[in-house]
């Protein structure tokens, strides 16, 4: 396949390219104003700016339809709740939700509740289309579905807020695996207990009961206090770090979606070190190195800032590294 | 992705169903259609769907007893069940199973007489009797003073009778029930 000639923004990278080991050591959190940097130097006309537009619009018409969804929900419900007019859909957070007939469950509920409950056929094909998209996307849901996305855009806001100020907030970056520890321990805890003690800590039940309470009761419920507790963590201590290391949904996920196939692709010809990509995941992936394992979220935002146009995702390549 | 991986998460799944348990749960009031309790905590995810649908503002999410704290109560003492059965066709996990109104069993009757109108002799109220679903039944009148006499096997638990109780009596209340009927 022949490259395309180098755009502006290619050309101006790979004569500053001698700076990109050094900007690779940089902390997680100053290095997002070379991201910055590398997006007011691409023009309007460039070809990656307009293909990776695509893919960032198609995201957040998803998220925007999902924060539609958890919002719209209890604020329609309370309108027209009624004793004697029949319920209509859509109703429940994203979780759990009802459209017109049609249920989906998230597949952490139906795994929790299938371990713990009655195997019934009926709970199981709810969350059946759950858990086949995330086997065959990986864990897309924490990066087009999930209602914590705007909020965990907030606290990202936040940390450049406080760089700008001369404040650097830390960015410790637990293993990935303390999450799956959590999910273990919430599933086993919560079996022990013959309850259900997930709903607890994972965000998309927390914001949906959250927002119940809110349209319903005009307050906050104790599920307020965990979000909090999260929103902090990913603002003063780990950047994205609920969701990376701590989220138990996540490590559910990934663990369904581990042996995806879609994944992120790097065309190594094209790629030209600038870092852009590794900077800009939340979650700690490698696009640069092609080192992209089952913790992505397919969200695009790396294949949005290269300038090169040098990484797509698409289906996993035969031989390339995982 | 590593076989350990695999492995654990699978270690995961045996532990979580090996030490999977119906647990003596602490007696509360549930929407109406719930399953007894110990397996309602089982099955319930917490989605408030039954608290959304609820047209009378019944179903609350208070702090609940530890760990079952996302699950919702009937909250008898702010607004009564009026039995519409909304919330069990909501239910997405079957925590509250669809029944025949008369076939709940959120709770019992608890009288404290001394409290109650005509059980003082004081006034012929029968509020508790005329907004009672179940009259006759669940509730009749005996004596001169037409004083209630609560019958706890016919009883839903609606709470229409807490409700309407005068505020200088508040005599009946409903009360989780122990064992299942």
């Amino acid at each position: 396949m022949s490259c395309p000639p180098d755009s502006r923004a290619a050309q101006e990278l790979r004569s500053g390219a001698g700076g990109g080991a050094s900007l690779a050591m940089a902390s997680g959190s100053h290095s997002l104003g070379l991201v910055h940097a590398v997006r007011s130097r691409l023009q309007p006309g460039d070809l990656v700016l307009r293909r990776s537009r695509r893919y960032t619009a198609l995201r957040r018409l998803s998220l925007a339809l999902s924060l539609a969804l958890t919002v719209g929900a209890p604020l329609w419900q309370w309108h027209t709740r009624s004793a004697l007019a029949p319920t209509t859909g859509p109703y429940g957070p994203v979780g759990a939700v009802s459209f017109f007939g049609v249920e989906l469950i998230d597949p952490l509920a139906t795994i929790s509740v299938l371990a713990q409950h009655r195997l019934t056929l009926s709970l199981a094909l709810t969350g059946l289309l759950g858990l086949l998209l995330t086997a065959f996307l990986g864990r897309f849901f924490c990066g087009w579905v999930c209602p914590y996305v705007p909020l965990l855009a907030a606290t990202n806001a936040l940390r450049s807020l406080l760089n700008k100020l001369g404040v650097s907030p830390p960015d410790l970056r637990l293993a990935p695996h303390t999450a799956v520890g959590v999910l273990i321990a919430v599933l086993v805890v919560g079996a022990f207990f013959g309850t259900q003690v997930w709903p607890l800590v994972y965000p998309p039940s927390l914001i949906g009961r959250e927002l119940f309470q809110a349209v319903y009761f005009g307050g906050f419920g104790a599920g307020a206090l965990v979000l909090l507790g999260a929103l902090s963590f990913d603002t003063f201590i780990s950047r994205a770090g609920f969701c990376r290391s701590l989220c138990p949904g996540g490590a559910m996920y990934r663990l369904i979606g581990a042996a995806s196939p879609v994944t992120v692709r790097l065309d190594v010809p094209k790629c030209t070190s600038c870092t852009a990509c590794d900077v800009i995941c939340n979650l700690g992936q490698s696009p640069m190195t092609a080192t992209v394992d089952e913790g992505c979220e397919r969200c695009g935002k790396c294949v949005a800032v290269c300038p090169t146009d040098a990484l797509s995702i698409g289906l996993r390549r035969k031989g390339a590294r995982p | 992705m590593k076989r350990r991986h695999v492995l654990g998460a699978l270690a995961a799944a045996v532990a979580t169903g090996a030490v999977s348990r119906r647990a003596a749960a602490t007696p509360t009031l549930r929407p109406p259609g719930a399953l007894p309790p110990g397996e309602f905590e089982q099955a319930c995810i917490g989605c408030a769907r039954c608290a959304e649908v609820c047209p009378e503002n019944a179903i609350r999410f208070g702090l609940g007893s530890w760990l079952s704290g996302g699950m919702p109560t009937l909250e008898t003492n702010a607004a009564a069940c009026t039995l519409c059965m909304k919330c069990p066709a909501v239910c997405p996990t079957g925590a509250l199973l669809p029944c025949p109104p008369e076939a709940v069993h959120i709770g019992v009757p608890e009288l404290t007489r001394p409290k109650c109108l005509p059980w003082r002799g004081e006034a012929s109220c029968r509020l508790c009797y005329q907004v009672c679903p179940y009259p006759d039944r669940a509730v009749e009148l005996v004596g001169p003073q037409a004083a209630p006499l609560f019958h706890a096997e016919a009883c839903v638990g609606c709470g229409l009778c807490e409700v309407a109780c005068p505020d200088r009596a508040k005599a009946i209340r409903i009360v989780p029930t122990k064992e299942p009927r």
